[in-house]
């Protein structure tokens, strides 16, 4: 087992599961730094090396989407936010300020590493400026050189903004990328928020590249969100 | 009570009109003697006419007198005197227009005496529904208005008349009132209401004679609300004059008694609605501050689980703790969901969403509770787009998924069927088991609030039955319609919901 050497800031009100998450992640290797505000943990980003933080988004003083924004003016650190389970919005405004995923209470402890392990691997790989040729998910290889997407072996049949898409989702894989984020990547930035346009590519890549559309292995869809790809 | 004005009418007309003849007469002979002409005699006479039209009642003692009158001039003042025979036969003339001239003088008199007579009864009449109407209006319980009733009937058709009030079922009130003098009234018992109520519906709805009174039931929206109460000998003669008032009390207290039911639904319906919204609220606030402390509890008994080897005995106990408060967790969400969706006015962020998108969200966060359990699906190949509350409908399926794999073996099919009726315009979803199906008393019930099956399910956990009330609420939200019921083609049950597929716009039309 990797030995992680990252300090996580983890920011949380609620002293149970403060010291809960605290444990998870020091039972992992992690180094912990906890906060029990908006105004301590900020205090405690300047002092301390934090290297990802852990923010919830139902703070007593300062607003969640307030953290995001100062932290992600400095730096690309990594952000997870948490939340409670009726706060798509909000989720979704987090992602689009900067957060890199999120998790919904209660969640597990498996949950919640497997989510700091993909948000570290994708900080680390995006840092060196050089971009992969291929990516691998599962049993789906993507060749940006040769423009080419295998299932199982066997080529799919992409479009350009299909492949397009596909090239999006495995580059970050196990992250959730917000409808908006999307369709800023696909269209471009003057296309608007046409959802719709979105989902009907998605349900043509899904019919493609998935067995059972409506039982996915690779494309998932967070309701309110947007969509993840698998991690594995 | 008003009294009338003279007991023995026919008496005083008679004594009246004989009474004016002599007055005339006894004037006439001062007349002659002073030298006055005889015209004015002849006029004395018609006075006297009309004094008798005026004070008698009834048009036969004017005419009477006016002949009486004619007799009486022709007898005491034409020559010769005191004989019916008339020397001069221009006097013949003189006694006809004088007939003629006291005929009509007279009957136009008593005619006026009439009509005067009548509009003032009309206006005591509409005077007394007046008085009724503002008492009734201020009367906020039942038996006031058999109370007023009551006194407004004797006091306008001098009777002893009472009121009896029927309830809201129809059955009429244990004691009635009735006015036995002005300003006082008694209360007595009904007797054999069974009886009683028969007896009223075998008159018809029409005015009938019962024992000791003459029974007049009033009618509401829905069937008899009263009767109103004549003694019998009072009442046997009333005519159409009386009857008529009669019809227009009971219209009014028809009225009055549906207002009184009305106040009474609607302050029910607002205390019901009261106690709902407080009942909502309380659960709403207890939840919600019971979510932080449940998730707390899970991931500390998680870590428990974590720090120790499957086999220890604290590895089971912190997995019951873990399990429990997983259940509890469920259940507080359950019940905040519920209280959102029946606070009024619900509110609905319908977007168009992907259907095989939400099934597979609702698969996925089956697959976190029950990771062991395989669904299987089928969605038709094309896409299908539907409004709705992504989340809300995603919650739905979890809800039935989650009833139907706590019901069935896991061996035994759990399948979500997804279909596009064409001929409705909505999107049928379907939940299908072959588990051990509803029991028929459950049927029918299955959908309501905290209602729960007296079977134990699988694993002996139940829940307070709110999953499928929930479910309920939202596709009602939504337009839609859910039932449940067994399979036929086996065994198992179905779970069926439907959503309209709304056409908002119809853009492009052509001509």
């Amino acid at each position: 087992m990797t030995q992680y050497h990252e300090t996580i800031l983890v920011v949380e009100d609620d002293v149970q599961i403060r010291n809960f998450i605290a444990f998870a992640v020091k039972s992992e290797g992690f180094l912990c730094v906890t906060a029990g505000n908006g105004q301590t943990a900020l205090k405690k980003l300047v002092s301390e090396q934090v290297d990802m933080i852990l923010l919830d988004l139902g703070l007593p003083d300062v607003d969640g989407m307030e953290v995001i924004r100062r932290v992600r003016e400095w730096s690309e650190l990594p952000i997870l936010v948490v939340s409670a389970r009726d706060q798509d919005k909000e989720k979704a405004a987090a992602l689009d300020a900067g957060a890199d995923d999120y998790l919904t209470k209660p969640f597990s402890a498996t949950e919640l590493l497997a989510r700091i392990r993909v948000a570290l691997r994708h900080f680390y790989r995006n840092g060196p400026p050089k971009t992969q040729a291929v990516y691998q998910v599962g049993e789906l290889t993507l060749d940006m050189e040769k423009h080419v997407v295998l299932s199982e072996g066997n080529p799919l049949h992409l479009t350009p903004m299909e492949f397009n898409l596909m090239a999006l989702f495995m580059k970050n894989p196990g992250k959730v990328l917000t409808t908006s984020y999307i369709i800023k990547e696909i269209w471009g930035g003057s296309y608007g928020s046409d959802t719709q346009a979105l989902r009907t590519l998605m349900a043509g890549l899904r019919r493609k590249v998935e067995k059972a559309p409506a039982k996915p292995r690779y494309l998932f869809t967070e309701v309110g969100v947007g969509y993840r790809m698998a991690d594995k | 009570m008003r009294k009338r004005i003279c007991r023995y009418p026919k008496a005083a007309g008679t004594a009246v009109g004989v009474l004016s003849l002599v007055l005339a007469t006894a004037l006439g002979y001062l007349f002659r003697r002073v030298g006055f002409s005889e015209t004015n005699i002849v006029l004395l006479y018609i006075l006297s006419v009309l004094i008798t039209a005026t004070l008698a009642d009834g048009y036969v003692y004017g005419i009477l007198t006016s002949v009486g009158a004619t007799l009486a001039y022709n007898y005491f003042f034409t020559d010769p005197c005191y004989s019916l025979d008339v020397d001069n036969p221009g006097y013949i003339v003189t006694f006809v227009i004088m007939t003629i001239v006291s005929l009509v003088t007279g009957t136009l008199t008593s005619r006026m005496r009439q009509i005067t007579y009548d509009a003032r009864r009309r206006e005591e009449e509409t005077l007394e529904l007046y008085r009724l109407t503002s008492r009734l209006v201020t009367v906020d319980e039942i038996q006031g208005i058999g109370s007023a009733v009551a006194e407004s009937v004797s006091r306008f058709l001098l009777c002893h008349g009472a009121c009896v009030c029927f309830d809201g079922d129809g059955i009429p009130m244990e004691c009635f009132m009735q006015q036995i003098e002005e300003g006082r009234q008694i209360r007595r018992v009904l007797e054999d209401r069974e009886a009683y109520v028969r007896r009223i519906g075998t008159l018809g709805g029409k005015w009938g004679i019962v024992d000791e009174f003459c029974e007049y039931p009033v009618r509401g929206e829905k069937g008899i609300v009263g009767v109103i109460r004549i003694p019998r000998q009072e009442g046997a003669g009333f005519q159409e004059g009386q009857l008529r008032f009669l019809d227009s009390v009971a219209k009014c207290m028809a009225l009055a008694i549906s207002r009184i039911y009305s106040l009474q639904n609607q302050m029910k319906s607002q205390q019901e609605m009261t106690q709902e919204r407080y009942r909502g609220n309380l659960l709403r606030a207890i939840s919600h501050d019971l979510r932080t402390p449940l998730s707390g509890i899970m991931g500390t008994s998680e870590m428990i689980m974590k720090m120790s080897e499957e086999e220890d005995p604290r590895y089971q106990m912190a997995e019951g703790i873990w399990k429990d408060a997983g259940w509890l967790h469920s259940l507080v969400e359950n019940i905040l969901s519920l209280t959102r969706l029946q606070s009024s006015p619900v509110v609905l962020k319908k977007e168009e969403e992907l259907v095989e998108e939400i099934v597979g969200g609702a698969l996925e966060q089956l697959r976190r509770r029950e990771p062991e359990r395989e669904i299987e699906v089928d969605v038709p190949e094309e896409m299908l787009l539907v409004p709705m509350d992504g989340r809300l409908i995603m919650q739905t399926l979890v809800n039935l998924l989650d009833n139907a794999v706590k019901h069935t073996p896991p061996e035994k099919e759990v399948r979500i069927t997804v279909e596009k009726d064409r001929e409705q315009d909505s999107v049928v979803f379907k939940v299908s088991d072959r588990g051990e199906g509803i029991a028929p008393e459950d049927l029918p019930k299955i959908f309501e609030t905290f209602y729960t099956s007296g079977l134990k399910a699988a694993d002996a956990r139940k829940g307070i039955g709110l999953g499928l009330a929930i479910c309920k609420s939202i596709v009602q939200a939504h337009g839609g319609r859910i039932i449940a019921r067994n399979r036929n083609d086996g065994p198992g049950a179905e779970f069926i919901f439907s959503l309209p597929v709304d056409c908002a716009n119809t853009e492009g039309e052509e001509y």
